[in-house]
Formats: structure tokens, sequence, C-alpha cells
């Protein structure tokens, strides 16, 4: 979808999108050579439309904005293991927990529970570097 | 006044150079990969799955390098048949692709029955409440070019799609993937099965797609005690136990659209390799029962129909 400002006859650009309300978005263009502002208010259909093309809704970025934002956050239920409040809760290092940021993010919540089991089966219970490099090396990975 | 097609880009919002970029991403990732094969039906229960993988195995005991995505997102089978159920997934050192759970035979696989726990239904976060039928199938495509792009499938002489049921899936499948994908079709001895899947075959043939045959699987049954094939099927066309069917007769029990293309092979029902894919265990090499030997046949017809 593209904008006109029709006294200018020039394209509007992409200013703001305010945060989801509801389902609807307020996204906000403006006219570049009058300055004249409108807002796109979407419904909750159009949202999820937009959405489900697993693209990310927003004025432009630096860096990769198809790496941003995953559309599929939420998608996968928490699985047993994080459900449950274990009583030794594991620890997991900065640098873990980046590398974690690596895998897509709709496989995170079971990524993050089987590497918990796997460090708890081996008596420990801070994940490092070290044990997501055991475990893919038990993983033949 | 301009027009949509005047202006150059759509203003910041990058949705189409977003979705662009992700074919490219898709593109790359499968850039190692020899032969994108589907293995379709259009009719369910059939046993798509079940052949995709033994097909995998019997490419594989060839020396082939082969991986399986289960794209059966609502229905996966394949984690637990492959025996990756509980798979694990650990973060690379850098931004590399994620690595695959493999069978014990080396066979990569992908299915969201590895993620999504069979007491689980896969369920989506959504703005609109309720209405799924509006966007669900486009969120489903995008969760595939997603899986597509982010896991190292690497260099592979076969990638295989395990389909979801629904002619129209099957089309839809083609459109996505685009014409680097073959379609291998999967029917049983019935008369209903074979009209459906001649209906994808007639949808499919209007694309640029190439379908490679079919597969009649369920084909009797295999009895371990008497080391024979008996009938399974048995239907107005089928000869008597025992009684080979005519060429003439075959092809006049066939929907037109089926006929048109070659049939790979007919694999039998084998309970004990049901068994087998119950409890996730992937055979180690070829068996030499007609099964096996039919699987193996299959793929070495499967071969010789691509380039």
């Amino acid at each position: 979808m593209k904008f006109l400002c029709v006294p200018c006859d020039s394209p509007m650009k992409l200013q703001s999108v305010g945060p989801p309300d509801r389902g609807s978005l307020s996204v906000v263009y403006s006219c570049p050579e009058c300055g004249y502002e409108m807002a796109m208010l979407t419904n909750a259909y159009e949202t999820q439309i937009v959405q489900s093309l697993g693209v990310r809704i927003g004025p432009e970025t630096s860096g990769d904005a198809t790496r941003t934002g995953c559309p599929f956050s939420g998608m996968i239920p928490a699985t047993e293991g994080s459900r449950t409040s274990e009583p030794f809760p594991v620890r997991w290092t900065p640098a873990a927990e980046a590398r974690l940021a690596n895998i897509p993010e709709f496989v995170r919540p079971m990524a993050r529970t089987g590497i918990e089991r796997f460090a708890r089966e081996r008596g420990t219970l801070e994940i490092d570097e070290k044990i997501l490099d055991a475990a893919r090396e038990f993983f033949g990975m | 006044m301009k027009s949509y097609h005047d202006i150059v880009g759509d203003g910041g919002s990058r949705v189409l150079e977003q979705v662009a970029g992700q074919r490219a991403r898709i593109t790359d990732a499968l850039a190692g990969v020899r032969h994108l094969v589907a293995v379709g039906s259009g009719k369910g229960g059939v046993g798509k799955s079940t052949l995709t993988l033994h097909l995998a195995g019997a490419l594989r005991a060839r020396g082939l390098r082969v991986a399986i995505l289960d794209a059966d997102f609502n229905g996966p089978s394949q984690a637990r048949m492959a025996g990756v159920e509980g798979a694990l997934f650990v973060p690379p050192p850098s931004r590399d692709k994620v690595a695959l759970p493999r069978t014990s035979n080396g066979i990569a696989v992908f299915s969201m029955g590895s993620i999504v726990p069979e007491s689980e239904a896969l369920e989506f976060e959504s703005a609109a409440q309720g209405e799924a039928h509006t966007w669900r199938a486009t969120r489903e495509f995008a969760l595939l070019g997603e899986i597509l792009a982010s896991f190292e499938w690497g260099a592979l002489d076969f990638l295989l799609f395990d389909l979801p049921p629904g002619a129209e899936r099957t089309v839809q499948y083609a459109d996505y993937l685009g014409p680097r994908t073959s379609f291998l079709l999967v029917t049983i001895p019935s008369e209903v099965a074979r009209g459906v899947v001649a209906r994808s075959v007639a949808a499919l043939s209007k694309g640029p797609h190439r379908i490679l045959g079919y597969v009649e699987n369920m084909s009797g049954y295999y009895c371990r005690d008497c080391n024979a094939i008996k009938p399974l099927f048995v239907s107005s066309d089928q000869p008597p136990p025992g009684l080979r069917r005519s060429a003439e007769a075959s092809a006049k029990a066939l929907p037109v659209a089926l006929g048109e293309i070659p049939c790979l092979g007919s694999v039998p029902f084998d309970p004990e390799l049901a068994r087998h894919c119950d409890h996730g265990i992937v055979p180690a090499q070829r068996s030499e029962t007609p099964v096996g030997l039919a699987l193996d046949q299959i793929a070495l017809r499967l071969l010789e129909r691509l380039p």
C-alpha cells in the first residue's frame, strides 16, 4: 500500500507505528513536501493479514529487518519444563543467552528447556558457552 | 496525479522488500540442495509420511545425502517416526544456521513434532480474535519460509517435503516452493483415493512443476509368517488374489490424469514397519523384505526420472 499527497502529487513517507491497541496499529505517514500528516488505523484483520506474511511493520531501521521482531514469537506454547518452577533455577550467562538469540524465535522456548535439562543432567545449574558446545558435540551437530 | 506504479518504494513500510528478502534467504539456504522433491497426494491417510521416511531411507542406503521437511505443521508425524521427537536444537556459536536433528542412519529431519508436544496443537498469536480462516494459511507459509531460511540444509542430494493432505494444499505448496520442486504423488489401491490424487495431478499439471510419477502404497500387505503379499483393498477392477491384472485392465482402472504419469512402484503394507514407525525405529540398512525391495526400486526409478 502506498499513500499519495494529492495536492503535492508526492508519495508520503511512513513516520511511525504506534503500539498495538486491541489488534489495531496506528501508522503515521507524512508528506515530505507540505508536511501534512495522516494516520492509517488498521483493523485487527488487516493487522493480522500483514503480520501473517512474516514481516515487521514499522519505519525503516538499520540492519536486516527480516531478522528482527520475529512474527512467530509466542507461537509455540511453553513446554512442560519451562512451565514448572524448578527448586534450583538454571542461570544463563549473558554470552549463552546471546547465543540463544541465534536460533529462530519459535524454537527458543523448546531449545531453552532442552538445554536446561541437558545441564541439570550433568549436575550444573549454570549454562555458559561450554555447556552449549558440549550439547552440540553430544548431539552430533 | 501519480499512480501506484509511478511511485518507487512504499514509503517506508518495506513489506514487499521484506517478502523479497525472505525469498532470497530461502534461495540461499537451499543453494546446496540438488533435488527438491515434494511427496504429496491430495488424499489423507494414504501413507505419505511413512513413504517419505522410507523412501528417504532407501535413498540414504544408496549413499545419498537426504533431509526431510515435515510440512504438515498441524499434524506432524515425522518427529515420532524418525525418532527425533525429543531432539534438541542447540544455539550455534554465531549467526550460523541451526543444525537439524538426524535419524540414526543420518537423515536430517525438521518436524514441528520435535517442538510442539503431541498433547498440544500448533497455535499462532493473532491480532484478530478468531477468523483464522482469513490468515492462517498465509502464516503457515511464512513459517515454512522461516524454517527453510533458518536451518542448516547444507549440501544435500535430496530434500523431501512431506506435504499435508488436501489437493488445494498440494497446489499451494507447489506455488510456494516454485518450479525447482518436483512432485511425487502417493495413492492407495482404492478408486476413491485414486480419484482424489488424479485431481491433484490435474491441478499440478497446470503449473510449471514436474510430476515424477506416483506410488501405489498399501498395495496389499506383507505377511511375514507366509512371506507373501496378500490383498488389502479389493475393488471391482481387482483380480482375485494370485492373479495379475492385465496392463489394459490396470490402465482402465486409473482415472485419466493418473494414467498420464508413470507409476514408480507399489509398496505393500508391512505391519512390522508400521510398528517401527510408531516407535521411531529407523532401519539402519536396506531391508531385504518385499517392502524394502519395493522401496529400493522406487528410489532407483526416482533417480532415473531426475536430471
